[in-house]
C-alpha cells in the first residue's frame, strides 16, 4: 500500500464516519437515554444509561404489540421466502430447460413484475373478494407475487450453468420430473437459493408500503407498521422511538454480517450483463 | 410426430402463475377500468376520463407528478455519479477499503421508516443535530423539512444517503470485469488519471451504468416510504409524489382517483423506462 | 439373436433432417461402434435409442420389445455420458445407487449392490468421496458403475473417453473391452476416433450426414470399403484418393491406395515424385511426395527407410491392394 492510499483511506474513513456512521451512533445513544435527555435530540453522551428500562418499556407498550409484530413479520417472511424459492426455482427451471414460444410471454411478465408499481386499490378489491384482505395469508401471497420476478431471473440464470446431462442421467435412472427437480436440481441450487433467501428476507422484513395497504388494523401489525405507529405515539418519548428503530435495525445487521457475500451476489446480479 | 412426456412439465409454472395472475396481473388490468369510475369498493359509477382530468386540473395533483419526476431524476443522477466515484475510490486499494464498502452499503439494508424517522430528528429546524452543528460554526440552518421549497430536496438527500451504497456495489461489480490491460495500455499511451477515468472506465463500465440508472429511476418513480416517514408529503403538498397522492386519495376514499394515479404512475414509468432501454440497447450495438 | 433393431428411423429438428431412414440390427453381446465426422448424427441416433430424443418416424425394438414410445428408464438401457454427468452433490456411493434408491429398493439391497459394483471397478476405497475429488479416469469408472448396477440389456456410450488424456484413454479402452467380455452385454458406442472404433468394435457403423454408409467388422471395412468416404475414414494415415484423369486412367470414378500399400524405391515404380516432408514415427516413416498429376502421395515406409527432403523417388502400388470406386 502506498502512502497516498493510506492517507486517502484515512480521510475517506473520517468522512464516512461522519456521514454514514454518525446517524447510527445517534440512534443508539438516543435509544439508551432517559426521556428528558432524549427529547433534546442532541448528539451527546447519555446522562444516565437506560438500555434495559427502555428496551422493556418498548416491548411492553400497548400490551406487547412489538412482540406480536415480530411474530407476524417473521411468519410472513418465512412463508413468503419459502414459496419464493420454490416457485422461483420451478419457473426458472422450466423457462431455462424448455424453449417454447411461451417463454417470451413469461419474460414479458417478469419484466412487468420488476417495473410496474402494483395497483393497490384494485388489489385490495381482489383480496377482499377472495377473503384474504387484512390477513397474514394474503400478505404472504402478495409478497410472493411481488418478489417472483426477481427470484425467477436469479434462478433461471443459475440453472443455465447446470449441465442438462444431469437431468438426462436422472431420467435414465428412472426419476420422475418431480424427482429430477427435487433430488438433482434443487440441491445444486444452494448458492443462489441462499442469495434469494437473504435478499428477499431483508426486503420483505423491511417492507412498509404493502402492510400499510393490505394489513390495516391492530391484530396483524408488522414490525415496520409498529414503528410507523409509534412515530405518532412517541412524539415526546424519543428514547423509546429510537429503541424501536434500534431493534428494527438489528436483524438486517446480523444477516449482513453472516451473509455479506450472498447479499452482494444478489444485489449485483445483472450488473455485468445489464 | 411421436410425442413423449417432457421431463420439464408446464405445471411447474402453474402455482407461481396463479399467484402472479390473481394478485398482480388482474389488479393491474382492472386498474384501467377502475380509473374510469367513481368507486367506493362496493359500487362503481362510470365517469369516463374525469379522474384523469382532475389530475390535470388540481394544482396539488400536478405538483405531485412534477415532484415525482424531480425526485426520480435527482436521486438517479446523483446515485449514478456518486456511486461511480465511490466505486472507483473503493477499488483503488485504499486503506480500510473493505470496511468502507460495508459502511457505505449498510444503509441499503436498514428499514426505510427507521431511517426516515432518524433523519427527521437530525433535520429538526431548531434542535436537530445538523442545524446545531451549523450554528456552532456560525451558519444559519434552514428548515430542512419545514420549508416548502426545501422539503423535497431534503428527502432526496436522505434517499441518496440510503441508496448510494447499492449503486456503489453494482459499480464495484462492474469495475471488476474491466481488464487491467486497458489501463496499462492507456498508461503506455501517456493517459492521465482523469483521462483514464473518462476514456476507459466510463465507457467500459456501461452495463453497470445501465443497471444503476434503470433500477434507481424505477425505484425513484415508485418511492413512497421515505417521503411518507419524513414529511407525509408536506408541508402542504410541497413534497407529495404520485405514490403518496395515491395513498392519500385511498385514505380519503377516492378509490377511482387513487387508481387513476396508479395508472398515471404506471404510464410514466413506461414512458421513461422503455425508450431508455431501447436507447441503451441501440448504443450497445454501436460499440 | 438380435438385441437392438432400428427400422426406418428418422429424426428432424424443425425442417432440418438429421437422421435419414436408418435401418440397423445389433446382435446380442455385440460391441457396436458408431463412427462418423462431427455433426453426422451419431449422438442423435444414440439418444434416440436411449429415448432421450424422440424419433420423428420409424420403430425401435430392444430385446424383442417395441420401445419406440417407451420412457428412457423403461427401455432396459444404461448410458455413459461424455461429461460423465455425475451428480455433484452426491457421493460416489449415492451416485451409483441413485437409480435403485429412486426405485425405492431397500437400503440393505442398495448397499450390497453398490459395494459389489464398486469392487468390480476398483472403486471401493472411493465410495464416500464426491465426484469433485476424483480424477478423470475414476469419474469415468463411477459413470460406468452407475450403468452396470442397472443391469441393462444394452449399454450406450457417447464418446466416453474424449475427456481423457492419451495414456488414460488407451488404458480405458482395454478396461472397456474387458468389461464387455466379462458382462457379455450389448454395447453401442459412439466415437469419432477411428482407433477406438478399430480396436474395440465387433461391428462398426459408419455414418455420414445422417445415413449409414457401411456396416461391417473392422477388417471388412479396412479391406473392402464400399465408398471413398469409408475408405478415407478408416485407416491412418488416410488412404490416397484420386479422381479425375488419374481415376479415369484406372477406369473408375475414384482411385484409392493406402499409404502402407505403396512401395517406395529409388530405382523405379509407377509414379515418380519429389519428397516434400518426412515424418519419422520410429517404427514407421511417413513420406509425403509431390507429384505433378496426383498432387500429393502419402506413403508409409519402414522406420529406417533412408530418404531426405527434396529426393526424387518412385512409388509403386502393391498389386491387389488398389481400390476402385464407382
Ligand atoms: N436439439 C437440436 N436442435 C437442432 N439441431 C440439432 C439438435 N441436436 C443436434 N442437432 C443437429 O443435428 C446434427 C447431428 O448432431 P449430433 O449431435 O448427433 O452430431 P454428432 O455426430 O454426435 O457430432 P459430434 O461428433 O460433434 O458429437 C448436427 O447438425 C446438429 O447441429
Ligand atoms: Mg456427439
Amino acid at each position: 500500500m502506498t502512502r497516498r492510499q493510506l492517507y486517502t483511506g484515512i480521510v475517506s474513513l473520517a468522512l464516512a464516519s461522519v456521514i454514514f456512521i454518525l446517524p447510527f451512533v445517534f440512534i443508539f445513544l438516543t435509544a439508551v437515554k432517559s426521556k428528558q435527555d432524549a427529547s433534546r435530540l442532541i448528539f451527546s453522551w447519555p446522562v444516565e444509561w437506560q438500555f434495559w428500562e427502555n428496551f422493556l418499556q418498548v416491548l411492553q407498550t400497548r400490551n406487547y404489540l412489538l412482540l406480536l409484530a415480530y411474530f407476524n413479520s417473521t411468519v410472513i417472511t418465512v412463508f413468503a421466502v419459502t414459496l419464493l424459492v420454490l416457485f422461483g426455482a420451478m419457473v426458472g427451471y422450466v423457462l431455462q430447460r424448455r424453449p417454447s414460444p411461451w417463454n417470451k410471454v413469461i419474460y414479458g411478465f417478469v419484466l412487468a413484475g420488476l417495473m410496474i408499481p402494483p395497483a393497490v386499490v384494485p388489489t385490495i378489491w381482489v383480496l377482499q373478494s377472495i377473503g384474504l384482505f387484512k390477513t397474514i395469508t394474503g400478505m404472504i401471497f402478495i409478497q410472493v407475487a411481488y418478489g417472483l420476478a426477481f427470484s425467477v431471473l436469479l434462478f433461471r440464470s443459475f440453472i443455465a450453468t447446470i449441465p442438462r446431462d444431469l437431468d438426462e442421467a436422472a431420467l435414465i435412472d428412472g426419476a420422475t420430473p418431480l424427482q429430477i427437480f427435487f433430488r438433482v436440481i434443487l440441491p445444486l441450487l444452494k448458492p443462489v437459493t441462499v442469495t434469494v433467501i437473504v435478499v428477499q428476507s431483508i426486503s420483505i422484513f423491511n417492507d412498509f408500503t404493502n402492510p400499510l395497504y393490505y394489513l390495516p388494523g391492530r391484530e396483524n401489525v408488522t414490525v415496520q407498521l409498529t414503528l410507523y405507529n409509534f412515530q405518532g405515539q412517541f412524539q415526546t418519548q424519543f428514547n423509546l422511538l429510537f429503541m424501536n428503530i434500534l431493534l428494527v435495525t438489528i436483524p438486517p445487521l446480523i444477516i449482513y454480517i453472516f451473509f455479506n457475500r450472498q447479499i452482494v451476489a444478489g444485489m449485483t446480479a445483472g450488473a455485468v450483463k445489464g | 410426430m411421436v410425442t413423449q412426456k417432457s421431463p420439464y412439465p408446464y405445471w411447474f409454472v402453474l402455482p407461481a402463475a396463479i399467484v402472479f395472475t390473481v394478485l398482480f396481473l388482474v389488479p393491474t388490468f382492472a386498474s384501467f377500468w377502475f380509473s374510469l369510475t367513481r368507486w367506493d369498493l362496493f359500487s362503481t359509477q362510470f365517469i369516463g376520463l374525469e379522474n384523469y382530468a382532475q389530475f390535470l386540473r388540481e394544482p396539488f395533483l400536478i405538483q405531485g407528478t412534477i415532484n415525482t419526476l424531480i425526485f426520480a431524476f435527482a436521486t438517479s443522477a446523483t446515485k449514478t455519479v456518486i456511486g461511480l466515484l465511490l466505486a472507483v475510490l473503493l477499488t483503488s486499494g485504499i486503506w480500510a477499503q473493505g470496511f468502507l464498502r460495508t459502511v457505505v452499503f449498510f444503509p441499503v439494508l436498514v428499514s426505510t421508516i427507521g431511517i426516515g424517522i432518524t433523519f427527521a430528528a437530525l433535520m429538526h429546524p431548531t434542535n436537530g443535530v445538523i442545524n446545531v452543528a451549523l450554528a456552532s460554526i456560525g451558519l444559519p440552518g434552514p428548515g430542512w423539512l419545514t420549508d416548502p421549497v426545501l422539503a423535497l430536496y431534503s428527502v432526496i438527500i436522505v434517499d441518496l444517503w440510503k441508496g448510494v451504497g447499492l449503486a456503489t456495489l453494482i459499480y464495484i461489480a462492474g469495475l471488476a470485469t474491466i481488464s487491467q490491460d486497458y489501463y496499462e495500455a492507456a498508461r503506455m499511451d501517456g493517459a492521465t488519471r482523469t483521462q483514464m477515468f473518462f476514456r476507459v472506465t466510463v465507457p467500459l463500465v456501461r452495463p453497470a451504468t445501465v443497471t444503476v440508472v434503470t433500477l434507481s429511476l424505477i425505484g425513484g418513480l415508485r418511492s413512497f416510504d421515505l417521503i411518507w416517514a419524513m414529511t407525509r408529503g408536506g408541508p402542504g403538498f410541497s413534497s407529495d409524489v404520485l405514490a403518496s397522492v395515491i395513498y392519500k386519495q385511498y385514505q380519503a376514499g377516492f378509490y377511482g382517483l387513487s387508481t387513476a394515479g396508479n395508472v398515471i404512475l404506471f404510464a410514466l414509468i413506461g414512458l421513461i423506462i422503455l425508450p431508455l432501454t431501447v436507447w441503451f440497447n441501440r448504443r450497445e450495438v454501436d460499440l | 439373436m438380435t438385441s437392438v433393431v432400428l427400422k426406418d428411423i428418422r429424426k428432424s429438428f424443425g425442417s432440418l433432417e438429421v437422421i435419414k431412414a436408418i435401418d440397423l440390427e445389433v446382435e446380442k453381446g455385440e460391441f457396436c461402434v458408431f463412427v462418423g465426422p462431427s455433426g453426422c448424427g451419431k449422438s442423435t441416433l444414440l439418444r434416440m435409442i436411449s429415448g432421450l430424443e424422440t424419433s420423428t418416424s420409424g420403430q425401435i425394438v430392444i430385446d424383442g420389445e417395441d420401445v419406440t414410445h417407451a420412457e428412457p428408464s423403461k427401455r432396459g438401457i444404461a448410458m455413459v455420458f461424455q461429461s460423465y454427468a455425475l451428480y455433484p452433490h452426491l457421493t460416489v456411493r449415492e451416485n451409483i445407487g441413485f437409480g435403485l434408491s429412486l426405485a425405492g429398493r431397500p437400503k440393505s439391497e442398495i448397499a450390497t449392490k453398490v459395494e459389489k459394483t464398486a469392487e468390480s471397478l476398483q472403486l471401493a476405497h472411493l465410495l464416500d468421496r464426491k465426484p469433485k475429488a476424483l480424477s478423470g479416469g475414476q469419474r469415468q469408472r463411477v459413470a460406468i458403475g452407475r450403468a452396470i448396477i442397472r443391469n441393462p440389456k444394452v449399454f450406450l456410450f457417447d464418446e466416453p473417453l474424449s475427456n481423457l488424456d492419451a495414456a488414460l484413454r488407451s488404458q480405458m479402452r482395454m478396461e472397456l473391452t474387458d468389461l464387455h467380455a466379462k458382462l457379455g452385454a450389448t454395447m453401442i458406442y459412439v466415437t469419432h476416433d477411428q482407433v477406438e472404433a478399430m480396436t474395440m468394435a465387433n461391428k462398426i457403423v459408419v455414418l455420414n450426414a445422417g445415413r449409414i454408409e457401411q456396416v461391417g467388422s473392422p477388417m471388412e471395412l479396412y479391406n473392402n470399403p464400399v465408398s471413398p468416404f469409408v475408405a478415407g475414414f478408416i485407416g491412418s494415415p488416410k488412404m490416397n484418393l484420386y479422381e479425375g484423369e488419374v481415376a479415369a486412367a484406372e477406369r473408375c470414378g475414384t482411385y484409392g491406395i493406402r499409404p502402407e500399400h505403396l512401395i517406395l524405391s529409388k530405382s523405379g515404380g509407377k509414379w515418380r515424385g519429389q519428397v516434400r516432408h518426412i515424418e519419422r514415427l520410429g517404427a514407421d516413416t511417413v513420406v509425403y511426395l509431390d507429384h505433378p498429376e496426383l498432387k500429393q502421395i502419402v506413403a508409409r515406409a519402414p522406420g529406417d527407410f533412408e530418404v531426405a527432403s527434396g529426393d526424387e523417388i518412385y512409388a509403386m502400388p502393391m498389386s491387389g491392394k488398389e481400390h476402385r470406386f464407382g
